[in-house]
């Protein structure tokens, strides 16, 4: 079983300020720091899981810019065979550019495979959609939202898929066919600054996403703009115990805590 | 001719109430509405929309997003092709969407939050709401995902039921079929029914801390829940997760310590009677939907709030 798995250098967020630049041009990135997108992270464990039991190699794909070895080697010290690079130099933010980027280099290069995996989503711009674009350009089955792969057979693979509040649904796949990986499937290993250390001995080869057909974007950011403000919260100000004083003090007025 | 396609969802019977938010919008883009759904006897408010057409699929085949490709071909045949074709932001919705635009090389935004007519631009979150982007699309009608709870307030009744049109359904592919549901595991405790809960997200740091939490809330006398992460890394239980894909609740006291307030998880618990958050970032979105915010470092508010409830 051979098993593509994309994965992404994304911008971790979540603790920092964010600005944007002049009239709503861009988001400045500068000072915010990167990590791997966290689907990926459980979409390269749940392939380097299926190919240690049932044989065949993981290969892993990052586009973005040279930075983005890093997820690559992250990708290796948990059990990929290789790592490849797109570099493409600026952000793609067309889930279709970025599909038939994929696509085509998938045709051109050859790559062989059974079953391509993404995240659900990645964390910064939340599209959830390169998946099922490409799955339907490439003419395979698709599935996402992920949360459990039962059973892999030759032609096929039995999935769990998550839909609202708890319930799932099994559906069965033909392979070759793409899947989209939904956090929480597996615990993904821990790597150690060891491993990727030793990782960096392995090979990562880089390709130029301009030597394939990407197609126009179909949609294009106008402007960047903050959420609007809905009401806010009150904020509670003052000492750490006069703060929690406070707090304690809301719970009572609330009739839940005495 | 020009009209918004609305690809409504039903699922077990029921016409999901985010298919609202898909109808809001589509009126408030200004087309003829055309809301399309599987056959079956369910409740469907057809003052709603100009028209509904009705496909003769078996639910399971609807939902399916590559038999979506074929019913949407006969509905193009039928009518041409729409200006714009409306989905839920939901786990089938998007999937049906992505795989629809892909099939058809139609352009696709997801998770839609707004609609800025004079500019003709959607609003879509990056980094779970921190900023939004105006979108523009072009080359074909667009795709759209449509956020839950945003465009409801646009849903008005018309002063006619709609058209009412049947549809013969496509042949099912057997390359994805559906084999059943799966139910959550059974759990004793209902943190739906908690008067008071304590939810904490990915921002405690480690499985380490929760006991310390259970010990606050155990203070407190709230009851313990979280956010997706934290289920996700097994530090607290599946029957815990409170959001889209977990409960949604109503308590009435809601106390957030380190959850960042992405879409997911607001959808399930801004209802609360009152919200209080607790985060070190003043930017966090969960402020916005809060009654009370505490800017500052969880774990000392953890200690401190033990330290002054326990004297
Ligand atoms: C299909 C789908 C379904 C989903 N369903 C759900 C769902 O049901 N429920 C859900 O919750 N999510 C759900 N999510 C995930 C959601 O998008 C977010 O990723 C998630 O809610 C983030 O959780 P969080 O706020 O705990 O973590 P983060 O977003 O990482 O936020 C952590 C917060 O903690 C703060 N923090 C960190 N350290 C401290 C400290 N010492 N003191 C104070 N504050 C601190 C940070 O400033 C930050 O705001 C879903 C996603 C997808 C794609």
């Amino acid at each position: 079983m051979n098993i593509l798995v994309f994965t992404k250098r994304v911008a971790a967020t979540q603790e920092e300020e964010l600005r944007i630049t002049g009239e709503g041009q861009a988001v400045d990135l500068s000072k915010v720091p990167f990590k791997v997108n966290d689907w990926d992270n459980y979409s390269v464990e749940e392939a380097v899981r299926i190919v240690e039991k049932q044989g065949g190699a993981v290969t892993a794909i990052s586009i973005g810019d040279a930075e983005s070895d890093e997820v690559l080697r992250r990708a290796i010290a948990m059990g990929a065979k290789d790592g490849f690079l797109i570099d493409s130099g600026q952000v793609l933010h067309d889930p279709f550019a970025r599909s038939e980027l994929i696509r085509s280099f998938i045709d051109k290069e050859k790559v062989p495979f059974d079953i391509i995996f993404t995240g659900v989503q990645s964390e910064d711009d939340q599209f959830g959609a390169v998946g099922g674009i490409l799955g339907a350009i490439m003419g395979l089955p698709y599935s996402s939202m992920v949360v459990g792969i039962d059973s892999v057979e030759k032609d096929h693979v039995v999935v769990r898929r998550e839909l609202e509040g708890g319930l799932q649904e099994r559906v069965k796949i033909a392979t070759p066919c793409v899947l989209s990986i939904q956090s929480g499937i597996n615990e993904p290993r821990y790597v150690s600054i060891m491993g990727i250390r030793k990782a960096s001995k392995v090979e990562r080869k880089v390709f130029k996403a301009a030597d394939y057909a990407a197609g126009t974007a179909k949609i294009e950011v106008v402007k960047w703009v903050y959420p609007a403000k809905k009401g806010g919260a009150t904020m509670l100000a003052g000492e750490l115990a006069d703060v929690c004083g406070q707090l304690l003090g809301i719970l009572k007025e609330k009739g839940v805590c005495q | 001719m020009s009209y918004a396609l609305i690809v409504s969802e039903v699922r077990r019977g029921v016409f999901e109430e985010r298919n609202l938010d898909s109808i809001g919008l589509g009126a408030l883009l200004g087309k003829e509405t055309v809301l399309l759904a599987p056959d079956g006897a369910y409740e469907i408010n057809e003052k709603l929309v100009d028209t509904v057409v009705k496909v003769k699929s078996a639910e399971d085949v609807y939902l399916n997003p590559m038999n979506m490709g074929k019913i949407l071909e006969q509905v193009f045949g039928a009518r041409g092709k729409p200006d714009y074709i409306l989905f839920t932001q939901s786990s089938s919705g998007t999937e049906a969407a992505a795989y629809t635009a892909g099939l058809y090389g139609f352009p696709v935004i997801t998770d839609v939050s707004a609609y800025d007519k004079e500019a003709g631009v959607f609003l879509k979150s990056y980094y779970s709401d921190k900023v939004f982007g105006q979108f523009k699309a072009s080359g074909g009608p667009a795709v759209l995902t449509v956020r839950s709870g945003s465009f409801r307030e646009f849903a008005g009744e018309k002063a006619a039921a709609a058209k009412a049109e049947t549809m013969e359904g496509a042949p099912a592919v057997d390359s994805r079929t559906f084999v059943e549901y799966v139910e959550e595991e059974k759990s004793d405790i209902d943190i739906t029914k908690a008067e008071f809960l304590l939810s904490i997200g990915r921002g405690i740091g480690n499985q380490d801390e929760v006991a310390s939490y259970e010990e606050l809330a155990g203070v407190l006398r709230a009851v313990l829940s979280g956010s997706r992460p934290v289920i996700d890394k097994l530090w607290l239980p599946k029957a815990r997760q409170v959001g889209t894909s977990g409960k949604t609740v109503k308590p009435k006291v809601y106390l957030a310590m380190g959850i960042s307030g992405a879409f997911q998880h607001i959808a399930g618990m801004k209802d609360s009677d009152c919200i209080i958050a607790v985060n070190k970032d003043a930017e966090a979105p969960i402020f916005q939907y809060a009654h009370y915010g505490i800017i500052g470092d969880i774990h000392k508010v953890r200690d401190k709030l033990k330290e002054i409830a326990k004297a």
